[in-house]
């Protein structure tokens, strides 16, 4: 590569608290890599575990969920069933010989602006350390 | 709603937010290559950059764009969501365009604002705009509902919660159906001859408040009744009363919002082993010393005799329950203070294990019956044998002492039948068995069913000004919510279930926190209650055979964003 390689990172961030965490990095002018791209969801429960496989065979060389903190959950229990949904699916990305490595599931709320700044830049770098994802030329959908 | 459009024609304008967004973002150059990419070839594209898309003259012009143009999608590529997302939504309502066709992207916030880099922070937000484009594509209409509403509010529960969320809410306009079921209103505070010295009142509140109840010409009382069921959501609740006496179906009626003030009651020490006792012995729970208060005018031993020395044990069943009833200690002190008065040479042993003292006055009364010589033991276990005490403070040995009576202050718990109550609205009941409320920070008062809210002492160990915020506040949420003579919108942007993909697994129905989805036995297929559901996705998240569209965030449409952000 001769240009410096720029991950991809899909970042499921929910409506009420990560969302609006990243906003808040933004209205207080941090700085992140841009190759975190967040979409919006209500909450984190509605990522379904195929979301995170099918954006790895597209390219993604990372994804990100961010939900609410546990018991901070706008609709209640939302974040645990993300949290049991993400476990099982890391174990299941093992056994297919992916890299769960490249998931990631943090808790970020509405005021943490400087933590979505952390996990992002830390994830961005793991993932460049990583180098691209392996998994996207190989296998079809 | 108007034809089917077959040629869809997408309009995207970039905000420019004065120098926010246009200094870090090349719009220029996004102008010039969006129309260009392989995807939109067939399709028409529109692509416009605007100073100000928030002001009065952005939102007109946008009005008359979408107008002139027809387009069929649209695309705003400004601030976050949060900032503007309802602005342009009301722009498409005054237009045909229905506002669930159009999708905002935050270029602001996630882009021009935490990129230094132009070019970078340029070739995200492009990034950003085609994963949007591309999603509203996969986005369909949808049809915002207007209910009419029922005003009325159905109370369980007349004690001092029920009875003044009750009056807070009866009005012209409003009726207010009562439902207790004893042959009295008043509720627990009929035990009470005086309240806390210091909340400066007696049980005239109460008195008064009956009278008021009585009186109002918008509040139906019915006693010894209980509630049958209650079907519906916000704004139409179909109830059934019956009338406990001769058990027969009782009255029928609909209103908007249900308020649980069940109540409390004390836990049975007959149940804990270090507080057996018989009724011959001179123990006492702290609602009977209540009640003794009222009927005699003075705490006296069986024999008639006022006791000289009495032991006060806090915190009974505290442990085994998992909470501090909160309110006790401030009865205890009531009642010490009760006893002083009554006989200057009383001797009082107050057992207790933390003292709670929420209020700001309530320091000041702890002080004031510590100084008139009450021995105050901070315990760290206690047993009784009738009035014989053993007890053990805090880093000492073992000690036993007699007293002539014994006054427990057990703790409190929710009333009987409140679980069925639970079941009957389908709302969670908490691990300590109270109501489990919405939010415990962001929405104290109501449950996780709209329109059921819960006060008082069913909510949780609560005293009488405790009992008295949350009927009024629970009574403001709804006079907000349920304005006489206005409708309602529905959240349209719920879940539904395709019957001919769902395998009858459940697995939905038991996850959501809204019990909003239902088992059709016949179909063998889940059902969603669309009044019911709040859209969170959790369901769509979880079913194994992807049967459930989460409308608006459909897997058609987030997988469209990802390809695009990715691509
Ligand atoms: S719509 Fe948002 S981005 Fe555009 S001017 Fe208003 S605040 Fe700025
Ligand atoms: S989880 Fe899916 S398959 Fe199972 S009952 Fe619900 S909708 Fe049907
Ligand atoms: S979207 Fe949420 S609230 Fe609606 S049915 Fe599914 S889990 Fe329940």
């Amino acid at each position: 590569m001769s240009k410096e390689f720029m991950p991809k990172i899909i970042s499921f961030l929910c409506k009420w608290c990560t969302y609006s965490g990243a906003d808040l990095a933004g209205t207080n002018r941090m700085k992140y890599p841009p190759s975190i791209l967040p979409l919006r969801v209500m909450c984190s429960s509605r990522v379904n575990p195929v979301f995170l496989i099918k954006s790895f065979l597209h390219g993604a060389d990372g994804v990100l969920i961010g939900g609410c903190h546990p018991g901070d959950c706008h609709y209640q229990s939302g974040n645990y069933y993300t949290r049991r949904r993400f476990a099982i699916l890391t174990t299941i990305f093992d056994s297919l010989g992916l890299e769960s490595e490249r998931l990631k599931l943090s808790w970020i709320s509405a005021a943490e602006g400087t933590k979505f700044v952390r996990v992002s830049t830390e994830f961005n770098e793991k993932i460049k350390s990583m180098g691209e994802n392996p998994a996207k030329k190989k296998i079809f959908l | 709603m108007e034809s089917k459009k077959t040629s869809s024609k997408i309009g995207v304008y970039i905000c420019e937010c004065g120098p926010n967004i246009a200094d870090n973002i090349d719009i220029d150059t996004i102008i010039a290559r969006l129309p260009s990419l392989e995807e939109y070839q067939n399709k028409e594209l529109v692509v416009k950059r605007y100073k100000l898309l928030c002001s009065n003259e952005g939102k007109e012009f946008l009005e008359n764009e979408i107008r002139e143009n027809e387009f069929t999608h649209l695309v705003v590529a400004a601030c976050s969501p949060r900032d503007h997302d309802t602005t342009f939504i009301n722009v498409c309502k005054k237009t045909q365009l229905n506002p669930y066709l159009y999708k905002m992207v935050n270029i602001r916030e996630q882009c021009a604002w935490i990129i230094p880099d132009k070019e970078k922070a340029t070739e995200k937000a492009i990034r950003y705009i085609r994963a949007a484009t591309s999603r509203v594509l996969k986005q369909s209409e949808l049809i915002e509902k207007q209910l009419d509403i029922d005003p009325g509010v159905l109370v369980i529960g007349g004690g001092i919660s029920g009875i003044e969320t009750a009056l807070s809410l009866a009005g012209k306009e409003r009726k207010v159906y009562l439902v207790e079921k004893s042959s009295e209103l008043g509720g627990k505070m009929n035990m009470f001859k005086e309240l806390l010295p210091r909340q400066n009142g007696n049980r005239d509140i109460i008195e008064k408040k009956i009278e008021e109840v009585k009186k109002n010409e918008s509040i139906t009382i019915f006693l010894e009744t209980e509630l049958e069921s209650a079907v519906g959501f916000l704004g139409n609740f179909e109830i059934s009363l019956k009338n406990i006496k001769n058990n027969q179906p009782g009255a029928e009626f609909t209103v908007g919002a249900i308020v649980a003030a069940t109540g409390f009651r004390l836990t049975d020490t007959g149940k804990l082993a270090q507080y057996k006792y018989s009724k011959e012995s001179e123990v006492y729970t702290s609602l009977e010393i209540e009640n003794m208060i009222k009927r005699d005018g003075k705490i006296v031993l069986k024999s008639g005799k006022e006791p000289e020395s009495v032991g006060l044990i806090h915190c009974v069943g505290r442990e085994e329950k998992g909470y501090c009833s909160q309110i006790c200690c401030n009865y205890m002190l009531k009642f010490i203070s009760f006893l002083q008065q009554q006989s200057d040479s009383i001797k009082i042993k107050d057992f207790y294990r933390d003292m709670c003292l929420p209020h700001k006055e309530d320091q000041g009364f702890f002080e004031e019956v510590k100084n008139k010589g009450a021995d105050f033991i901070r315990i760290s276990d206690v047993k009784i044998k009738g009035t014989h005490v053993e007890y053990t403070p805090i880093g000492k040995d073992k000690k036993e002492v007699d007293v002539d009576m014994v006054i427990l202050a057990p703790a409190m718990e929710p009333e009987k039948g409140t679980e069925e109550l639970a079941e009957l609205f389908n709302v969670p009941l908490s691990e300590t068995n109270f109501f489990q409320e919405e939010h415990q920070q962001l929405n104290p008062v109501e449950t996780s069913i709209e329109g059921i809210f819960i006060v008082g002492a069913c909510h949780g160990p609560a005293g009488i000004s405790e009992s008295m915020l949350q009927a009024q506040a629970a009574s403001g949420k709804i006079s907000t919510r349920l304005i006489p003579g206005k409708k309602i919108v529905p959240e349209v942007k719920v879940s539904e279930i395709m019957e001919d993909f769902c395998m009858g697994c459940r697995t939905c129905m038991d996850i959501c926190s809204y019990g909003a989805i239902t088992f059709d036995g016949e179909l063998s297929v889940c059902v969603v209650n669309e009044a019911i559901c709040r859209g969170c996705g959790n369901c769509a998240g979880s079913c194994p055979s992807g049967a459930i569209r989460a409308k608006h965030f459909t897997s058609a449409q987030i997988y469209q964003e990802i390809i695009e952000a990715i691509r």
